[in-house]
């Protein structure tokens, strides 16, 4: 990756997509979070053309595209089919959690629903970090399943140290918590790479687009 | 030149099956089971037998024909595609009150779908892990994606009575409040027919369910004592007080019949699948009586 590598992927804004992708991907929309709070999600996105391309497409040494985006029959239907579309920080996303596999020096296992996820996805109740690109849930860490409190408070301890900024979700049964894996996430980040036009948080372009 | 009638089966007279009557009264009392159950429906002849056959009893895995239903139900309606992914997540809301619970991999048949558990499997892999090899992961898997009310209404729209489904497997906690999926024998019989009888949605559809029924691996019921040129497509159903097996027969060179036996058992009782093996032999033996003397 010297340096006329180019990252292979074109971004496209979520605003100028075809409407059923608009409606499913809310390009630059205001959703609530839990607490009631206002959250933008993305609107630039990078297109990606083909399961193949998901599988080739290392976003870092451990780490292939494809592992964040693996969504079932829950997500909206027209995410399902490629092209698919995910946030420009899932990249970031994927160093973090490089920084954490070095520091386990062992597999990192991300879960189905659990890398980038829509804002329409079943899952999807509140504003999720998961819209944004910016969380995972991890289910299994070497030969560990995550599925009891020992190991999930143990590995949540791990990350917190390894990636400053981190936020794990507690362990528990109730709304808000997790039992059978371990959530990661880096809050409602948005990254816009050089390319992206000026008007990035889309007043002007949304309105023009309603 | 003789004509050629071997492997014609004489077809069974209407009233030939009311002689099981007093057999599965005899056989109840030798056996030990608190209660038998069976309902028959014979494609050829249209006859139909029941004994008990409106009798409740606990569904046991038997339910697992109503969820595929309800999951052909939703894949009818365009709501899932056989070949959609599905997250597999071992984590279950009870039907009291919402509590989480687990299958656990030692209380379940099929290590499959626990393997696969933080990855997706195929519905229709899962509908064959739910029906061949029982696996209790794979239906609530499938019941918390279609929900019961998709598989109650399913039902009550093709005028099924007699299933009652109010909840997945191992939710032990509900089992502890009376809270438990029930069928009659009639019930399940119907629902057999119906897909027997390619009534189900579609033909298309009805064959798929068919097939996944055919695929079944436990055959110590129905299909034990019968000959090995019989297929049956079926579902058993074991807990501890609790031997069921329903199920669509194909005797060779005749139409299909179907086969519902429920039978209750104290928790130490031994014999059941060589008493549902033993209704199974009786019934076939009334409905395909020995092929015709070729005549000269």
């Amino acid at each position: 990756m010297g340096e006329a590598y180019r990252f292979p992927l074109a971004i496209v804004d979520g605003l100028r997509l075809d409407k059923p992708l608009r409606d499913a991907l809310l390009p630059g929309r205001i959703v609530y979070d839990a607490a009631g709070r206002a959250r933008r999600l993305p609107r630039y996105f990078y297109e990606i053309p083909s399961w193949e391309q998901a599988r080739n497409l290392q976003l870092s040494p451990s780490f292939a595209l494809w592992e964040f985006i693996q969504t079932d029959v829950r997500e909206a239907a027209p995410l399902r089919a490629f092209p698919r579309y995910v946030p420009c920080a899932i990249t970031m996303l994927a160093l973090c959690l490089e920084r954490l596999r070095v520091a386990l020096g062992t597999f990192i296992h991300i879960a189905a629903n659990g890398g980038y996820r829509s804002p329409r996805h079943a899952f999807s109740m509140n504003a999720t970090p998961h819209s944004w690109g910016t969380a995972v849930n991890v289910y299994r860490i070497g030969d560990v399943y995550l599925d009891d409190r020992e190991a999930i408070e143990r590995y949540a301890a791990v990350a917190r140290g390894v990636l400053p900024g981190a936020w794990t979700r507690p362990y528990g049964t109730q709304r808000g918590e997790t039992d059978d894996h371990l959530h990661i996430d880096f809050g409602y980040a948005l990254l816009l790479p050089r390319d992206v036009p000026d008007d990035h948080l889309g007043f002007d372009a949304e309105r023009r687009a309603s | 030149m003789p004509t050629q009638v071997l492997n014609q089966y004489s077809a069974p007279h209407p009233e030939a099956l009311d002689a099981l009557h007093p057999r599965l009264d005899a056989l109840e009392e030798k056996s030990g089971a608190r209660a038998l159950a069976v309902a028959v429906y014979d494609t050829e002849t249209r006859a139909t037998f029941q004994h008990h056959a409106d009798r409740w009893f606990h569904a046991a895995s038997t339910i697992k024909v109503a969820i595929l239903l309800g999951v052909y139900a939703s894949i009818h309606h365009g709501w899932l595609l056989p070949h959609s992914r599905l997250h597999v997540r071992n984590r279950f809301f009870s039907a009291v009150d919402g509590s989480p619970f687990r299958v656990m991999p030692d209380r379940d048949a099929n290590a499959e779908v626990h393997a696969a558990t933080g990855k997706m499997m195929r519905i229709s892999d899962l509908a064959l892990h739910m029906i061949a090899t029982s696996s209790n992961l794979a239906t609530n898997l499938l019941l918390d994606l279609v929900g019961l009310d998709t598989v109650q209404r399913s039902l009550d729209e093709l005028g099924i009575d007699g299933i009652d489904i109010r909840r997945g497997v191992e939710d032990e906690r509900a089992f502890e409040h009376g809270i438990s999926n029930r069928v009659t024998a009639n019930g399940l019989a119907s629902l057999l027919r119906l897909i027997a009888e390619e009534r189900a949605f579609t033909p298309e559809l009805s064959r798929e369910m068919l097939d996944i029924l055919h695929a079944q691996e436990f055959k110590n019921g129905i299909p034990a004592r019968l000959p090995r040129a019989v297929r049956v497509a079926h579902k058993t159903g074991e807990i501890s007080t609790i031997a069921h097996d329903a199920g669509v027969v194909y005797p060779p060179d005749r139409k299909p019949y179907v086969l519902a036996i429920l039978s209750e058992w104290s928790p130490d009782g031994s014999g059941r699948s060589a008493t549902i093996a033993e209704v199974s032999h009786a019934v076939y033996e009334l409905l395909t009586p020995s092929p015709e003397v070729p005549r000269g």
